[in-house]
């Protein structure tokens, strides 16, 4: 067996397998954990007043929700279910289906993560590759401060900018996608009033992944500094800027792309704990509304969104990524 | 400084020991850390366990002689419960990084040593639990758990804390079974368990020290995430409970920035400490890799 075939057997089996085993456990857990999960629903529905019937609504719920049935029965069809793309129902927004709440937040997640991600790994790199090829006392200060900065949690970052931006200085709104009264168009008001509210969220994610492509960039570019190929064409005479670009920075960005594609993938599980800070209407504000809902289908659904499109885009990038490198072969440790 | 040369044949477990306490950014930095520790456990011998419960004082005070860093909105002392968040993180990052270091130290290695069929099950269980976003399984878990208690959320972490230690233990456990003096002390005669323990052990501590401090950054922050998001220890105080609560409160937006600031500012020290030891330990595994 060829050493291509083999890795192409191996990687689709850790795929698949992150794939099932993702979904069992995300089955399996809510329904290990004693507790019903109508009974938020059920509580809620006393407190509305409702007297009569409760019983019989609820016994009703969880028949459409395939509640009533044995656990293999329920395992299978909802099995078929996310296979046709169907999540099944929130119980906490009832008649809304869990797949048209992921569609109206995952844009907002999408957006705000595609834009940062490419933006932070533009300007990481450009700025590493700089202060990797210049290399001086400036360089190393920045690098320490990146070293710090990049590993400060996030959302740390995050509660710092709201308060020196949103409070202090009253440049940006709080929280929120859009202002109160906007309504969603497409025209430029809207446009520049949600660029307006993303803008704190987005320069939190910059700051602190920028920080990483900085970190590897330059030490790529440090590193290929001192490689023969760089210093023959130095004696060549080629003017520096030539060299920088088209030696260096040219077999740097490999692995810097290899790592954007990677990252990109992580578009789809929303910015969490940002979003949550910042109120912006994503798939992370989505989880935690279904938490505190207690909406098991809707944690469920958008769970296993992210990580079935994670790990696809994991799976996609490991395929081609040796053809990207070739000094990257198939197989191997 | 700590300069080491990884060739040392017989660099017994103690020696590789004395140089990671020799390193002067592990001693600083521990000391640091721990300085948080026993000042926390000062404060709560001072102050009683009611400052810690409901109605103690008015709430919402700005910090005052009587309440040097204010109170909160259930009018709790903000210090005596930074010093208990301070503990029961630490507390949580030391189950979680126990459990994860070690177990992972332990499949890394049998996967490694042994290799062949063992191998390729544990490497692909390793590589499954590296690719799956381990946040999201504990949001999962921990929404359903509704009630989680200290060790329990320290138990949970650990769930995900394994993989990453499994695979460098692994890729340092196949590289050195290959090197020369491991097949010197089999011709000699060593038994395999006596390999392992004397021979094998010693260059492993350092990676596993690393890897240990990783987890444990990692789980008291996973822990703080958890936390802000609603899904913490609901009962017991920690860093990211008692972040929970004022941005839940919309504390930042109404100026009451003492209710705010101590976890932040506690977070980014614990942090930045523990930052300092594992630049220290990586300086000893990689003498070239000196930054600062």
């Amino acid at each position: 067996m060829s050493s291509t075939v083999k890795y192409l057997i191996e990687r689709s089996t850790i795929y698949l397998l992150t794939i099932f085993i993702s979904f069992t456990i995300i089955f399996l857990v809510p329904r290990l954990v004693p507790g019903d999960p109508l009974a938020v629903f059920y509580d809620r529905l006393r407190e509305a007043g409702a007297q009569q019937g409760v019983e019989q609504m609820i016994e009703e719920y969880r028949r459409l929700l395939g509640l009533d049935k044995d656990i293999f029965t329920q395992y299978v069809s909802y099995f078929y279910l996310v296979l046709r793309g169907d999540l099944g129902y929130s119980i906490g927004h009832f008649p809304a289906k869990v797949s048209d709440m992921i569609m109206s937040a995952l844009p907002w997640s999408i957006g705000l993560l595609s834009t940062t991600t490419i933006l932070s790994w533009l300007i990481g790199t450009l700025m590493g590759a700089i202060s990797g090829w210049r290399g001086g006392r400036f360089s190393r200060a920045l690098s320490i401060a990146a070293l710090f900065l990049s590993n400060m949690p996030y959302y740390i970052l995050a509660i710092l900018l709201v308060f020196l931006f949103a409070y202090t200085l009253r440049w940006f709104p709080y929280s929120g996608g859009y202002s109160v009264g906007v309504t969603p168009e497409l025209s430029l008001d809207f446009v520049l009033n949600v660029m307006w509210h993303s803008f704190l969220p987005a320069l939190s994610i910059i700051l602190s992944s920028l920080t990483w492509w900085f970190l590897s960039m330059r030490s790529m570019v440090a590193t290929l500094k001192g490689e023969d190929f760089v210093i023959f064409a130095e004696a060549k005479g080629l003017p520096q800027k030539e060299i920088m670009w088209n030696y260096a920075v040219r077999n740097a960005i490999l692995p810097q792309v290899t790592g954007l594609a990677l990252s990109m993938s992580r578009i789809f599980t929303g910015a969490l704990i940002t979003e949550v800070i910042f109120g912006y209407p994503g798939l992370g504000t989505l989880i935690v509304i279904g938490i505190t809902t207690l909406d098991y289908f809707l944690i469920q659904g958008t769970i296993l969104l992210s990580i079935f499109a994670v790990a696809t885009a994991t799976f996609l990038v490991e395929l081609i990524y040796p053809l990207l490198d070739p000094r990257i072969r198939y197989g191997g440790g | 400084m700590a300069g080491t040369s990884s060739k040392g044949k017989s660099r017994s477990l103690i020696k590789s020991l004395i140089l990671i306490r020799r390193n002067s950014k592990v001693t600083y930095g521990a000391i640091a850390y721990l300085t948080a520790l026993v000042l926390s456990a000062a404060v709560l011998t001072i102050y009683p366990p009611r400052s810690r419960i409901i109605g103690y004082a008015d709430p919402l005070l700005p910090p005052s002689p009587q309440h040097p860093l204010g109170t909160d909105i259930l009018g709790r002392e903000i210090l005596a419960l930074l010093a208990e968040a301070a503990i029961n993180s630490t507390v949580i990052g030391l189950i979680a990084a126990t459990i994860g270091t070690l177990a992972g130290s332990i499949i890394g290695f049998l996967s490694g040593y042994y290799g062949g069929k063992i191998d390729y099950v544990l490497r692909i269980l390793t590589d499954v639990f590296l690719s799956v976003p381990s946040l999201l399984f504990l949001i999962l878990i921990s929404s359903l758990v509704r009630t989680v208690t200290i060790v329990q959320m320290g138990l949970l972490i650990a769930l995900f804390a394994w993989s990453w230690p499994a695979r460098q233990v692994r890729a340092q456990a196949l590289s050195l079974k290959e090197r020369d003096f491991i097949y010197l002390s089999e011709l000699s005669g060593e038994s395999r368990l006596e390999i392992i323990l004397r021979e094998m052990m010693p260059h492993m501590i350092p990676w596993m020290t690393a890897n240990f401090v990783n987890a444990f950054i990692s789980a008291i922050l996973t822990e703080a995430g958890l936390s802000i998001l609603g899904l913490g220890p609901q009962t017991e105080m920690t860093l990211g409970i008692l972040l929970w609560w004022p941005l839940n409160n919309a504390a930042i937006y109404r100026g009451l920035w003492w209710w705010w600031l101590p976890p932040v500012v506690a977070l980014i020290y614990l942090f930045f400490t523990l930052y300092i030891v594992q630049l220290g330990i990586t300086e000893i595994i990689n003498p070239r890799s000196k930054v600062i």
